[in-house]
């Protein structure tokens, strides 16, 4: 078995790792490089609790055999929160209480993230789809819907209140 | 267990790989094949990568599709031209799946999964199979039913544009979003003056395979396009199909079923 040197650029810093062939972005993520925020749940893209942003699309790392994205653009929940305080996604999960024991909530405010991007004024059936290969166990789903609403409306605020 | 993984940079490498590793298995998406992979469930030694040998984007020229096998379902959904599949993309898997499955990956997972291979049959759609040093024409549902031989990839699907409105859709699952199928219905109907003039029919989740509903569109075709006809000739759905019992539904309920979507797809009630 040939190891192969892969990089990926991870929350804006070029990293280079060893990895036998096969091995996937979660298990780098955590085992590699530490970035133990992103968790491992089902290993089979059911349950979305190490989703990601890859390119700056929401992808699951359990999925994802890092050879075959070498100088991809990985962006984690690590990367995700500010040096200070929280981004506006995890505020809004937070102060909503849309977490609860907190195993999906990387992958649901990185899934959230993903959305956001794209449609940064999402309705209320846009966030259900966004969430919708996230599995929460705990919630009932509503507070995390609520959540990502939220979220795009401290974004626009602080997007707003920073172009003024 | 897994002692490669070739990432070729173009078709060509792709091939040479596929010569260089006999027993490789094409990987694209990977949202089917690296479960499998996760869970030493595997039976081949490598993997030959798809996702940078170029095999993605939509084009759309004279009417005629163009789909690269690489392109995701997600690029798919951005398609204005293909602004009539968005129901039925929208009805596969969850959008973080679609971020990374592909419409070529699509034609080989396995049912009750791979919905999109029930649009393509419905559309008339080909796939373009490359063997490294010639090119053949196949139709989708001689694709997804016997596969392809080793060493050959698909490099594109195409299908003419359906007349506007005339593509349906009807998915049951058992949630609304991000289910496998019980039955999936694709379908394209065109009429004049009421009667059917051209009917194309995929079905997903009632077979080995998506498979196209050849009895029902034989007992449709040139008939009246109303309740009693429709219903009359989706009972013969039972002709077209095979059904698995799994976790979701069992053979018998999908037998009873079939006809039921078959008709709320076509007719919307």
């Amino acid at each position: 078995m040939k190891h192969s040197v892969v990089s990926l650029t991870i929350n804006g810093t070029e990293r280079q790792m060893l990895v036998a062939p096969g091995t996937t972005l979660v298990e780098v993520l955590r085992e590699n490089q530490g970035l133990a925020g992103t968790r491992r749940g089902c290993d089979q893209g059911a349950c979305g609790t190490c989703t990601v942003l890859v390119d700056g699309k929401a992808m699951m790392s359990c999925l994802l055999p890092v050879e075959t994205i070498e100088g991809a653009r990985v962006e984690t929940i690590e990367g995700l929160t500010p040096m200070q305080g929280l981004h506006p996604i995890q505020e809004a999960f937070l102060e909503g209480f849309a977490t609860q024991c907190g195993f999906c909530t990387s992958g649901m405010i990185m899934a959230t993230a993903g959305l956001l991007a794209r449609n940064p004024n999402p309705s209320r059936d846009d966030a259900v789809r966004a969430i919708s290969g996230n599995i929460c166990r705990c919630t009932g789903y509503e507070a995390i819907i609520d959540a990502v609403l939220d979220a795009a409306k401290r974004m626009q605020a602080a997007q707003r209140s920073e172009a003024a | 267990m897994l002692q490669a993984i070739a990432t070729p940079g173009s078709l060509a490498e792709a091939h040479a790989a596929l010569s260089r590793l006999p027993d490789a298995r094409l990987l694209a998406g990977g949202t089917a094949l690296v479960p499998v992979l996760n869970y030493g469930t595997d039976d081949f030694t490598s993997l030959v990568s798809l996702r940078h040998v170029g095999l993605t984007g939509v084009n759309v020229k004279d009417g005629v599709v163009t789909i690269g096998a690489a392109t995701t379902l997600a690029e798919l959904e951005d398609e204005r031209a293909l602004a009539f599949l968005r129901a039925a993309l929208d009805a596969i898997a969850s959008p973080t799946i679609r971020n990374m499955a592909t419409v070529g990956g699509n034609l080989f997972v396995k049912q009750p999964y791979g919905d999109f291979a029930a649009c393509l049959i419905a559309l008339g759609a080909s796939a373009m199979v490359s063997n490294g040093t010639t090119a053949r024409v196949e139709a989708i549902e001689t694709v997804v039913s016997s596969g392809l031989k080793q060493g050959e990839i698909v490099t594109h699907v195409s299908f003419p544009l359906p007349e506007a409105g005339s593509f349906k859709f009807a998915k049951a699952g058992r949630k609304a979003l991000n289910a496998a199928a019980i039955v999936t219905v694709a379908a394209v109907v065109e009429t004049a003056a009421g009667r059917v003039t051209r009917v194309s029919i995929g079905l997903g989740g009632v077979a080995k395979s998506a498979v196209r509903a050849a009895s029902v569109e034989k007992a449709l075709s040139g008939n009246s396009f109303d309740r009693v006809s429709v219903e009359r000739a989706a009972k013969e759905a039972t002709r077209d199909i095979d059904p698995s019992d799994d976790a979701y539904a069992s053979a018998w309920y999908r037998a009873r079923v079939a006809p039921v979507h078959i008709r709320r797809a076509l007719i919307g009630e």
